[in-house]
């Protein structure tokens, strides 16, 4: 089967469940790949283009940040979270809150450089591919949340729930709508946000304290996107399939998971179809110790599974551990799969 | 008394483990009996709430909160009196991994069931591992690890326990961890969660 659509159009056909003439393809890449394997990655990358891709923000004023955010040692981002870092190529971690006390939660700022996006260099990114463009948007409340306040402090306060919490959260919350809105008037093809909310085996908080508190907030991000005529994707890693239900109500287009952690004939059964699938191929076991043979057992499983004439990007992530041959083993399976 | 210890324990409120604790000393009830009956089988049936999904992280941590302001009543009076931990665990996160939610939920747990915790933090290196095995005298040794990249110290930390005459059994953790990978470096035990922990550790102690 020739492809003669654009991947803009594959992927439209993919989220619409229209029969894209093949599965849309996207490679995430974490600095520790290039380092570790450049030319592999550059193979790869030949070989199987993206589909997909971020509009770079050109922001006329640049965020406030100091380091490195995939080198070692310490980065300040541009909210004044401090991480700190011992690994080249991946990400650092929040060692010490910036909000140690709920008395000094009002000296969080947002960064509003980040709305200084260029809208007329985005809209000329966008016309100038024939790719489909995601907004370089990061809203990711529950996760800003921890940065400001360390993980273990944050999980205390959703119990505690004092007010100051809430008043941080609406703090960040309209910042990230101000930055939606914004992006949303661009012509990207997709609003993005993300928060993970998974552990191993189940949600990090009760699925209720999730509906409480947050599912507000990612229906207001997703309602963004729809009135602009926008499709809205979600990454959110760990065990999810308990808010699933919630995200398919809500209306959310295409979820990148962890999909290995979860039952996936079962989320076939109940949600093939009604969202798409956006990715992924287990990074935690079989990218980085699995073999070629495995992947591909694995590429057909989330085929056989999860696709439905469309509803399946074929993503996966280059991180740390991954051998080359198992990521370029994706892309080769799902050629298998949709030849041509 | 000992069962509206546990409830509060459950429920994380720390004021009120506290005073029950207090309560139950001035109504003559043994320091031991408090800590065996009161705040571990607390930690023992939320071990088994967190297990099955019923409670998540939040809560474990609150009442974890809440059962060490309890054992913090109670440590003085268990020193005098001699009355010893169920043994030593000695904890950490591998080298080059500075990720510790999971590790300190571990701990935790384990500090909650009657071990004595201790906790070497982040980004441990082999020899830390085996003074800190040595010099407390442990009878676990507990690794954790979030990345593919790291968790391969683990390997290296069992071989430097053994090739220091250390036959302590060693239990492994984290997101990218198996038990496949544990039978593979040799690790005697291997946990999914944190309350599985407290049980494999139970495991490793009695055999």
């Amino acid at each position: 089967m020739s492809c003669s659509m654009t991947p803009r159009e594959l992927v439209k056909r993919s989220l619409e469940l229209r029969s894209p003439a093949r599965v849309p393809r996207q490679l995430w890449l974490l600095p520790w790949a290039i380092d570790h394997h450049p030319s592999e990655v550059a193979e790869i990358q030949a070989r199987f283009p993206d589909d997909i891709v971020t509009s770079p923000p050109f922001y006329k004023e640049a965020p406030r940040r100091v380091g490195e955010e995939y080198a070692p040692g310490i980065l300040v981002d541009e909210w004044g979270c401090i991480f700190e870092n011992r690994q080249r190529g991946i990400m650092g971690e929040v060692k010490e809150p910036l909000v140690r006390d709920w008395r000094e939660w009002e000296k969080v700022r947002v960064p509003r450089e980040r709305l200084s996006v260029d809208v007329k260099q985005v809209d000329d990114f966008c016309r100038t591919t024939d790719r489909f463009v995601l907004a370089k948007t990061g809203a990711r409340p529950f996760e800003q949340l921890q940065f400001l306040r360390k993980p273990e402090n944050l999980f205390l306060d959703l119990i505690d729930q004092p007010a100051e919490l809430f008043r941080l959260l609406e703090r960040i919350h309209s910042f990230y709508l101000e930055e939606l809105n914004l992006w949303a008037e661009t012509d990207v093809d997709a609003l993005v946000f993300s928060d993970d909310w998974g552990s191993q085996r189940s949600l990090l908080v009760s699925p209720s304290l999730w509906r409480r508190m947050f599912k507000p907030l990612y229906q207001a991000y997703i309602d963004i996107g729809h009135r602009h005529g926008k499709y809205v994707f979600m990454h959110s890693d760990g065990c999810i399939a308990d808010i699933l239900p919630d995200l398919v109500e809500m209306g959310l287009d295409a979820l990148n998971s962890q999909l290995f952690c979860m039952d996936i004939e079962e989320l076939g059964r109940s949600y093939a179809g009604k969202l798409t699938f956006w990715g992924e191929i287990d990074r935690q076991h079989l990218l980085p110790f699995g073999t070629p043979e495995e992947i591909a057992e694995a590429v057909k499983k989330v085929h056989d599974c999860l696709y439905r004439g469309g509803g399946v990007i074929a993503q996966c992530e280059f991180g740390a551990g991954a051998k080359p041959e198992n990521v370029l083993a994706v892309f080769e399976a799902w050629e298998k799969i949709f030849p041509g | 008394m000992l069962v509206d210890i546990q409830e509060a324990l459950l429920k994380g409120k720390k004021e009120e483990v506290e005073k029950l604790v207090d309560q139950a000393l001035s109504s003559g009830l043994p320091t031991a009996r408090v800590l065996n009956g009161g705040l571990i089988v607390g930690m023992d049936r939320l071990g088994v709430l967190f297990k099955n999904g019923e409670v998540f992280i939040p809560e474990v941590l609150v009442a974890a909160r809440a059962m060490n302001a309890g054992m913090a009543r109670l440590e003085p009076l268990l020193v005098k009196e001699g009355i010893q931990p169920r043994g030593n665990v000695v904890i950490g996160t591998v080298r080059g991994d500075l990720h510790d939610i999971g590790k300190n939920l571990v701990a935790m747990m384990l500090k909650g069931a009657g071990y004595r915790i201790i906790d070497l933090g982040i980004d441990v290196s082999a020899e830390k591992f085996v003074a800190a095995a040595r010099e407390s005298k442990a009878d676990v040794v507990a690794l954790s690890a979030l990345l593919t990249t790291t968790m391969i110290e683990m390997r290296g930390i069992v071989e430097a326990l053994r090739s220091n005459g250390l036959k302590i059994p060693v239990i492994i953790g984290g997101a990218p961890v198996t038990r496949g990978y544990a039978d593979e470096i040799k690790a005697e035990g291997y946990a999914p969660d944190a309350a599985s922990a407290v049980e494999e550790v139970g495991r490793l102690l009695k055999g």
